[in-house]
């Protein structure tokens, strides 16, 4: 059936798809010429520290813009329109990307030709490398943001070598996130959990009791990487709160890969073989998790101050909270709790005194009141008036292991933030190995040093 | 060749002699300029293709030659990212994973396609063959990404597919389907074969349709059963639609996102990843453009060197 035309046409056909390729091929090399991405030169924003700065706004119309995710929504509304009651001539426009995708369009809103005023910074050593954000240091002297704890301040310095963790400040809190653990009062009751462990040892041991008691121990899902959250609420104090936070700020010679670190991840896995975990954990995701801990199973579930205001709806009066019991007893508590939202100012805002006067806002009586009743930790000082919290609601538990936390400077950053590609390439794949029983806790600590090194490097 | 082949061909080259003639025609008529009229006519579309397809295409070949995280500037990297994509074992992991998929994506579509199509074919009811294939093409309208949240529920230890499992006395089989190591690929695979099973049934089902009846009632004749008129009448007459189903679902497998992305993220450990996947990871995650480009263009060319053999083995001729 090879009709002579056709095969013919085939030829020409071919010829074509020849040509066409080598045009894009040229054309890729033409493009090429010219490299991707902004041309601009190096601009520190050490000039910053020296500029003049006031903390009254005046009479005249002042419009502010801000960039943040739709999950903050609710409490950037109620920040908003207190901050303008106080302020009238300044009026606060916001815009709100999906959450999903924030990571992404934030960088780019941050480097645009006119960004927002106050801009969600989700890496502020990044945002401070590429010059694009105001250095707070002058407004903080004259605020007297120095009163605040100094855990909730250190997650947005960054230091004249661009290492987070000290120097100067650059973004501002609308509240934080708390981690610990919910229980079953009911269940816990059942164990005979009277107060909460002094220890891990202790909790290790009311874990067995629940086994024997044909219970579910601790209810967790690691489909997406959750059981690290139990990892590290116990690496927090096996490591230290200073050693666990500089190895997210990548402070140079950070390492995980030591006997306290596989500490923690021994108990986790003694957790796990012992079936004190969920079998099949590794098919479980997060809102799996959580549905099964309010149908009652699991005494425990390590989670945070984001899923409060479910868990009191749908185990009312059963649910209680408390913060990660300490790797020894006696030693003080911590907890990952990073900012809902930390708020920068744009190096080309041409409002920084408004703006700087919203951060301010932030950590007022008002503000407070707006962050707990939006599900968040207040950021603030201890001799400030605790907001009110329904009575019943998990929250009020959750806002007292905050409290013990923070005043003990107990807040780390998760480890999830370490690097960009941690999560995905390290703390999601190892933990799943390590909890199929496929590596040992020594492999674990080191797999995931190993890519945070390679990423580091890079 | 077969008389059926012989048949069509027939008719395709009179219809062919007759187009050669309508073009002549026109050509006499408008001269020269018919040529770049026609043109014309294609402008939107290609200025459309131009902008959408033609150019991103040319970025993401510039900007895998770059070290670059999107923002700041770039720096000249040569051949580093494809050297990259070539020699970690990670991202040639994933690439055979996507390989594996066709079992699920292509395969049994289609083998479950045949068996539908040619079991529909026999059912005299209208209504009945019209109900068969509206069911079979619902999963097909669903997005991937729905259909992968629904499918994780359905895969959890306590969920649908353990019930059912335990149900008929499988209890032993039970498993947390997308947690374990050997289990989730095939399980995320499984759900690409629910959504793609609907299509490739649809496309057989049409293309049973246009087979001369009388053929089936000459092989009934000659004495040949339901197997062999499957083999002689129904596969060599459905030639062109499964070469149609091939190219669609190797063309799935090997650029699949959603279904994995919603359900695993390419876990656990890195059992279920695909370059898909790692592309997204790569270059929206850790802001690593060059190196997501890189691989983003080798899969292309993956796919083009899988699909135009099979587009060759299954044209009419």
């Amino acid at each position: 059936m090879n009709h002579p035309r056709r095969f013919g046409g085939r030829h020409r056909r071919l010829g074509k798809v020849a040509v066409a390729t080598m045009a894009v091929i040229g054309l890729g090399v033409a493009v090429t010429a010219c490299a991707p991405g902004s041309s601009s030169s190096d601009t520190t924003s050490a000039a910053a520290a020296t500029q003049a700065v006031s903390t009254t706004l005046g009479t005249e119309p002042i419009t502010l813009t801000m960039y943040d995710g739709q999950g903050l929504k609710k409490l950037d509304e109620a920040l908003i329109a207190g901050f303008q009651k106080q302020y009238p001539n300044v009026t606060i426009t916001g815009t709100w990307d999906p959450d999903d995708v924030t990571t992404q369009n934030q960088p780019r809103q941050l480097a645009s030709a006119t960004p927002p005023d106050l801009v969600r910074l989700i890496s502020v050593t990044d945002a401070v490398k590429n010059g694009l954000v105001t250095n707070l240091d002058p407004y903080a002297k004259a605020y007297g943001w120095d009163q605040l704890p100094a855990s909730q301040l250190v997650q947005f310095r960054v230091s004249a070598d661009n290492v987070a963790g000290s120097g100067s400040l650059y973004a501002k809190p609308s509240g934080f996130t708390m981690t610990g653990l919910y229980y079953n009062k009911a269940l816990a009751q059942q164990i005979g959990m009277t107060q909460p462990p002094a220890s891990v040892d202790d909790l290790t041991t009311l874990l067995g009791k629940a086994k024997s008691a044909g219970l579910q121990p601790i209810m967790t899902g690691n489909q997406q990487g959750g059981a690290v959250l139990s990892y590290q609420l116990m690496l927090n104090t096996s490591m230290g709160v200073k050693p666990t936070s500089d190895w997210v700020f990548n402070v140079a010679g950070s390492t995980i890969d030591n006997p306290d670190s596989v500490k923690a991840a021994t108990v986790l896995d003694q957790w796990n073989k012992a079936g004190y975990l969920p079998e099949g954990v590794n098919g479980i995701d997060g809102s799996t998790a959580s549905g099964e801990f309010t149908k009652g199973t699991g005494v425990f579930y390590p989670s945070g101050n984001w899923d409060a205001t479910t868990l009191t709806t749908s185990m009312p009066g059963n649910v209680g909270f408390m913060a990660m019991p300490p790797m020894t007893a006696g030693g003080d508590q911590a907890a990952m709790s990073d900012a809902a939202t930390a708020f920068g100012i744009s190096a080309k805002s041409t409002q920084k005194d408004a703006a700087a006067a919203f951060l301010n806002y932030l950590s007022s009586d008002a503000a407070r009141q707006a962050a707990i009743d939006a599900g968040f930790m207040p950021s603030g000082t201890a001799s400030q008036p605790a907001p009110t919290i329904p009575a019943g609601s998990v929250l009020n538990d959750v806002q007292t292991a905050f409290q013990t936390v923070s005043a003990a400077n107990g807040q780390v950053p998760f480890v999830q933030n370490a690097t960009p590609g941690i999560s995905n390439r390290a703390w999601n794949p190892e933990s799943q190995l390590l909890l199929d029983g496929q590596s040992t806790p020594e492999q674990f600590v080191a797999n995931v040093q190993k890519e945070y090194e390679s990423e580091l490097s890079r | 060749m077969s008389t059926v082949d012989g048949l069509v061909s027939d008719v395709n080259l009179a219809d062919e002699a007759a187009a050669e003639g309508r073009r002549a025609r026109w050509a006499r008529r408008y001269g020269a300029k018919a040529g770049w009229s026609g043109w014309l006519f294609a402008l939107p579309a290609l200025v459309m293709y131009a902008v959408f397809a033609l150019y991103p295409i040319l970025t993401s070949i510039q900007y895998s030659f770059y070290d670059w995280n999107g923002i700041g500037r770039a720096k000249w990297v040569g051949f580093d990212n494809y050297v990259e994509v070539f020699t970690d074992p990670r991202l040639l992991g994933s690439i055979w994973h996507a390989f594996f998929l066709i079992i699920f994506f292509t395969i049994f579509p289609i083998l479950i396609g045949l068996l539908v199509a040619s079991v529909v074919r026999e059912i005299r009811s209208k209504v009945l063959t019209a109900t068969a294939r509206t069911i079979m093409f619902l999963p097909y309208i669903i997005p991937g990404a729905a259909a992968a949240i629904a499918w994780t529920w359905m895969y959890t230890p306590n969920g649908a597919v353990n019930q059912l499992l335990s149900a008929i006395g499988l209890e032993s089989w039970t498993r947390a389907w997308l947690g374990d190591f050997t289990w989730a690929l095939p399980a995320v695979g499984f759900i690409g074969t629910w959504i793609l099973t609907g299509l490739c049934t649809l496309l057989l089902l049409s293309g049973i349709g246009k087979i001369d009846a009388t053929l089936y009632e000459a092989a009934a004749l000659d004495g040949a059963g339901r197997w062999k008129q499957f083999r002689t009448v129904t596969l060599p007459g459905l030639k062109s639609e499964i070469g149609v189903c091939v190219t669609i679902t190797v063309i799935a497998a090997l650029a699949s996102f959603d279904v994995v992305f919603m359900s695993t993220q390419g876990g656990p450990g890195r059992a279920t990843m695909v370059p898909g996947v790692e592309v997204y990871q790569l270059g929206f995650t850790e802001s690593r453009i060059g190196t997501a480009s890189a691989l983003a263009i080798v899969l292309a060319l993956l796919i083009l060197v899988v699909v135009i053999p099979l587009q060759r083995l299954f044209r009419e001729d």
